[in-house]
């Protein structure tokens, strides 16, 4: 095409803004992602950005927002006395739910990995609770644990143990929401590890067999080094999704003793109960920094733990 | 040769995206010009009370032309199964009797399309295309103190039915900021103590109206008479006074005491009334009920008076409500309401009251349409909800004393629905002041966090409530100083 444009007389070149094959092809990806490019700059980047602007003014939705500096910054490190109890029981929450989730997650994909009759039917009851919207899924665990006719308790007292107040009682209520998100979670990590147990070549499992490794030699050695990037990646949004926590804390409320107000339901109460958009936002620009920080930490320290099988040790 | 031309003619990335942001950019500054002006009014100084709203809210302003069709939207808050049944008839007799107007509404409990009933509204609001007439569960005087609300003297002012003063005081004060109205409260709603006659009855004690004891000791002890203990166990509880956080104002007041001071803007929380009162409360748990909170909220639901809580099982002697528990409530044994019990420092029995409120939104387009179907369901329109549906006393001064609930008729006959349309009416005017301040639900949220510590024994009540009343107290400063 070069060659005939170059070979074509200059009386006969056509008029107007002329584009190379290349450019055009440029322009026809730049078109399809466009719609794309235009919900993330209006409904991702300019909320962010937003966001970033009235953490640091006094903003109530309905009035203009009047700059104020750092001060929400100062009122929640110093002055909020519920922020830091919503810190607390965050993290409280991310220590427990992100490895039960992910232990949990990777159990059923082991066991759900056998060559056994009616698997699909197993992998299928085990992923279904997923599907469940948060909601549903809230409430229906809210009967089950229902103190008085909930039949966990019922399950507790059959086997001769404690009934326990679980949403109901400062103690239990962090553990109580833990476990509804081990249920509702579990299957979908369940699924990414089930599809990275598929992709483990049997060639190397059969060569640790033959070279005397025991079952649990085997999966610690073959099977785990293998899954790690899929932990890691696991690992991530297991890390964000339990930081940011809602639903069902937004449901159950914030139990005994403020036990289950997290970050997200605090944040959430002054931003549209109390209508502090510019507090709101300054808790969610600090969450951000945390989901970021601890992203990064754990992406910096994959280099020691995830083998990629390509290209050894990255 | 090719590359010249390449260089010349092709878009690189950057501009290309340069290009793209720009576009973007100004397809959003000219999607949000128009409702930036819609806004303009409210952002500008939104709490002056001497400042008139700058929509055109003046009741002299014509509503539009006869036999112009004017249709206007209407969001309610609440549903129920008698909403979809009666609401469409109420709304048809105000359509009848404005024949110009025509209302849309959807009783679904929250917004058009979903979400949350409050949030929605506020971005509606704030985005200038707000439904014309709202109803909320949360004060108008806290929304209004925020700018959210028209305010609505001028058009009470020159009202055929909500005139100024038409309205019970305390009810149409939880609608004011700093002496401009911004709603009106459809119901009053007075709040009672119900009984179990047949609890009382077997346990020897009168359960007529004018026995039952008038003061806290008398009440507490009655309570002791008519709860039941077994192997350390509570079977029956004969009363559990904290559990309403609506009835808090009230608690208060039955003491002499006060949480909010509407008239100096000011928090009182921390004062020996209402440390007493949360002293009172706790020698229930202690003296009553085994003293391990956690404990006896294993036992039953307690509070109000719905199917499947404390007191509609029979696990709980007495417990509290408001007039539309006598309808709502479904009780299904023979029960009485009485009046709050005085505390020590108190004068004479009062109640509260909790409102379904209407409101004008802040960029309504068409107000005097929206004015006059928020009167009509506050005052014609709620008598028709009183008598044809739930038992929620209108907070309107010129509704028919003698009207009464048909349902409780039904159930209770005639006299009995007269005696009780009567009790609460007469018990009315004793309302306390509440719903009054600009950071109610922040400072609900507070007491109640105060209050379950007390009942943790986490803190003493004199320690809660100062650690409540500096909370409150400086976010309602915070809160004031951003209206300036």
């Amino acid at each position: 095409m070069t060659a005939s444009l170059q070979a074509r007389p200059a009386g006969l070149k056509k008029p107007g803004f002329q584009m190379t094959r290349r450019t055009r092809e440029s322009l026809t990806g730049y078109l399809f992602v466009m719609p794309w490019i235009i919900s993330l700059l209006v409904f991702t980047a300019y909320p962010m950005l937003s966001s970033f602007f009235f953490s640091m003014t006094e903003y109530t939705i309905l009035t203009p927002p009047n700059w104020i500096g750092f001060q929400n910054f100062d009122v929640m490190f110093s002055k909020d006395p519920l922020y830091w109890k919503s810190v607390a029981n965050t993290v409280y929450y991310v220590v427990l739910s992100v490895p039960l989730g992910l232990g949990v997650g990777l159990g059923l994909a082991l066991l759900l990995n056998q060559k056994i009759g009616g698997i699909g039917i197993y992998r299928t009851a085990f992923y279904l609770p997923g599907l469940v919207p948060a909601v549903a899924s809230t409430l229906l665990w809210m009967v089950l644990l229902d103190p008085r006719l909930g039949l966990v308790n019922a399950g507790l007292k059959a086997i001769g143990l404690e009934p326990v107040g679980w949403l109901k009682s400062a103690t239990w209520a962090k553990p109580a929401l833990i476990v509804m998100a081990l249920w509702g979670g579990s299957g979908s990590s369940m699924l990414i590890f089930l599809a990275a147990l598929k992709e483990i070549p049997q060639s190397l499992t059969e060569a640790a067999m033959i070279d005397g490794a025991n079952s649990w030699q085997r999966f610690w050695s073959v099977t785990v080094p293998l899954l790690s990037p899929t932990i890691l990646f696991n690992l991530v949004m297991s890390i964000i999704g339990s930081f940011q926590i809602f639903a069902s804390a937004f449901i159950t409320g914030a139990g005994p003793l403020n036990s289950i107000l997290m970050y997200m339901l605090h944040l959430y109460r002054y931003a549209f109960r109390y209508f502090n958009m510019g507090y709101a936002s300054a808790m969610a620009l600090v969450m951000f920094f945390v989901l970021v920080l601890f992203t990064l930490l754990v992406i910096r320290s994959s280099s020691y733990w995830v083998h990629y099988e390509t290209s050894g040790r990255q | 040769m090719s590359e010249r031309r390449e260089s010349v003619s092709s878009v690189s990335r950057r501009d290309f995206l340069r290009a793209a942001g720009m576009a973007g950019g100004a397809a959003l500054l000219a999607a949000c010009a128009p409702q930036a002006t819609q806004v303009a009014a409210p952002t500008t100084e939104p709490n002056k009370a001497d400042q008139p709203a700058a929509e055109p809210t003046k009741a002299d302003q014509p509503a539009a032309p006869s036999g112009e069709q004017v249709t206007i939207a209407w969001w309610n808050q609440f549903v129920t199964p008698l909403c979809n049944e009666l609401f469409p008839k109420i709304v048809a007799d105000f359509e009848a009797k404005h024949p110009n107007i025509k209302v849309e509404f959807e009783l679904t409990g929250g917004p058009p399309g979903g979400g949350d009933y409050i949030e929605v509204l506020m971005a509606r609001i704030a985005a200038g295309n707000p439904p014309e007439s709202i109803t909320l569960w949360s004060p108008p005087s806290q929304f209004g103190a925020r700018g959210a609300l028209l305010a609505i003297d001028d058009l009470m002012a020159s009202a055929e039915l909500a005139k100024t003063g038409s309205f019970y005081e305390s009810p149409i004060k939880s609608c004011m900021w700093k002496g401009k109205t911004y709603g009106l409260p459809a119901s009053a709603g007075d709040g009672c103590i119900m009984i179990n006659k047949g609890m009382f009855e077997a346990a020897g004690i009168s359960s007529k109206r004018e026995d039952f004891p008038t003061t806290w000791e008398g009440v507490k002890e009655l309570a002791q008479k008519l709860t039941q203990v077994e192997n350390n166990e509570v079977k029956v509880a004969g009363f559990v006074p904290w559990t309403q956080a609506w009835l808090k104002d009230v608690w208060s007041g039955l003491n002499g005491g006060q949480l909010f001071d509407a008239d100096e803007v000011k928090y009182t929380i921390n004062t020996d009334n209402n440390v007493e009162l949360l002293e009172y409360w706790l020698s229930y748990l202690d003296d009553l009920y085994g003293g391990d909170y956690e404990k006896f909220n294993l036992i039953a639901t307690w509070g109000d008076v719905y199917p499947g809580g404390a007191f509609n099982l029979g696990v709980e002697a007495m417990d509290m409500t408001g007039t539309w528990g006598c309808t709502d409530g479904e009780v299904p044994f023979d029960w009485e309401v009485v009046k709050f019990p005085v505390g020590p420092k108190g004068t004479k029995s009062l109640t509260g009251f909790w409102p379904n409120w209407w409101a004008l939104p802040k960029g309504v387009t068409k107000p005097n349409e929206a004015w006059l179907f928020s009167e009509y369901m506050c005052t014609e329109g709620w008598v028709t909800w009183y008598v044809e549906g739930t038992m929620d006393i209108p907070a309107w001064k010129n509704a028919p004393r003698d009207a009464y609930t048909k349902l409780v008729e039904k159930k209770y006959g005639t006299e009995r629905a007269k005696d009780l349309n009567k009790f609460f009416l007469d018990y009315l005017p004793d309302t306390v002041e509440m719903w009054t301040s600009p950071i109610e639900d922040f400072a609900t949220d507070t007491y109640n966090q105060a209050l379950d510590e007390v009942m943790h024994k986490v803190k003493s009540p004199a320690e809660a409530l100062a650690s409540a009343q500096e909370i409150c107290e400086a976010k309602l400063q915070e809160t004031l100083k951003s209206f300036e």
